[in-house]
């Protein structure tokens, strides 16, 4: 019988052990996906701008529509200005956006033949929006110097209030990168163990005698209806991601609101 | 109606432009379709966003309320002032997200 374990595919496994001073830094799989995604995007980008047409080829297009896309969200949310961070944001929305996407397959030509979803462990997306924090910080106090601690005093507030006003605002600012972090990771985790909640129901039922068998097509419908909710997400949360990221590097170029 | 029609055709260079301006239209009244069709931001998504931004500024405040503690050994009182003041943040922080999302949405009604 097949493995209904919904938590089972989120377990990460050395591919290659290896320990440095007591640490442990083996590749494992989740490394595995992350270097695919990496090669992949990579790859997507070499190929498609090796050949420069004025008509665009397939491939060409895809790139130039990646680009159009990313570039329109920066200045449409951190102005034209924004658009120093392009490499960044885009870089990220790519290896989001290709790391979700890997997770959505079932079966991968990785060892052990089952698919993994980066961004579904928490640390994870947690380093890449303290990386986000970092540049939104370090760039804000380069750029702006002591007056980006203006985003922690927000103008035309009572003296005597800056007292409360001004906790709750680090407090905010503080949680973004757990918030940005907990968003993707949350709508990853759910959405898999969803999916393989229902698919786990085909079988349980599927061996259940014919009454089973032809009540195991309900949640088999489930299961396509959520796989292509499932997509949905793996995009929106990209997305979102860098959306937020652009937002919030708003406020490293302007930090007075 | 066709007699401009005529008139349009005579000429090569008004016919261009015309054909410019009805493409044009008829790409503005797709995109505004589109937009109008698919709102991107599903309702899932945009109640995850509100939850997990309120719930991360209660965590930090609570968990920032907690190292003080610690540190300056006032017991309950950081944990207690941490939490409300975290409380605050978060309902700050879904204030500005839902700004945030009403003013996309009314941009993209306005374009």
């Amino acid at each position: 019988m097949a493995d209904t374990n919904p938590i089972r595919q989120f377990e990460i496994h050395p591919i290659l052990p290896m320990e440095v001073n007591g640490i442990d830094l083996s590749f494992t799989n989740s490394s595995y996906f992350m270097a695919v995604a990496v090669v992949g995007v990579t790859l997507l980008m070499w190929l498609a701008t090796t050949k420069r047409a004025l008509v665009p080829s397939r491939g060409q297009s895809v790139a130039e529509m990646l680009y159009e896309f990313v570039a329109g969200m920066i200045r449409s949310t951190a102005g034209t200005e924004g658009l120093r961070f392009f490499p960044f944001v885009f870089t990220l929305f790519m290896f989001i956006l290709t790391v979700n996407m890997l997770g959505m397959m079932h079966y991968f030509p990785a060892p052990g033949m089952h698919g993994f979803t980066v961004t579904s462990h928490i640390i994870v997306t947690f380093a890449l929006s303290m990386l986000v924090m970092a540049i939104v910080v370090g760039y804000g106090v380069w750029k702006n110097g002591f007056k980006f601690l203006k985003l922690f005093v927000p103008s035309g507030v009572p003296l005597p209030l800056y007292i409360i006003v001004t906790p709750i605002e680090v407090i905010s600012f503080l949680s973004r990168p757990l918030s940005l972090s907990v968003r993707l990771f949350a709508n990853m985790l759910a959405g898999h163990i969803l999916l393989k909640v229902f698919a786990s129901f085909i079988v349980m039922m599927g061996t259940a005698g014919v009454l089973g068998f032809l009540g195991a097509t309900l949640p088999l419908f489930m299961v396509v209806a959520l796989t292509a909710l499932e997509f949905l997400v793996a995009f929106l949360q990209a997305y979102v991601f860098a959306i937020l990221t652009c937002i919030y590097l708003n406020d490293a170029l302007h930090p007075g609101h | 109606m066709s007699d401009q029609d005529e008139s349009n055709h005579s000429d090569p260079r008004d016919k261009a432009s015309d054909f410019e301006r009805r493409l044009n239209a008829k790409i503005e009244a797709r995109r505004v379709e589109e937009e109008r069709r698919n709102p991107s931001r599903s309702g899932w998504s945009i109640g995850l966003r509100y939850g997990s931004d309120f719930f991360a500024g209660v965590l930090v405040g609570a968990g920032g309320g907690l190292v003080i503690d610690r540190l300056l050994g006032w017991t309950p009182w950081g944990l207690i002032v941490g939490l409300i003041l975290g409380f605050a943040a978060g309902t700050l922080n879904v204030v500005r997200a839902a700004r945030d999302i009403n003013a996309s949405g009314d941009t993209g009604a306005k374009n």
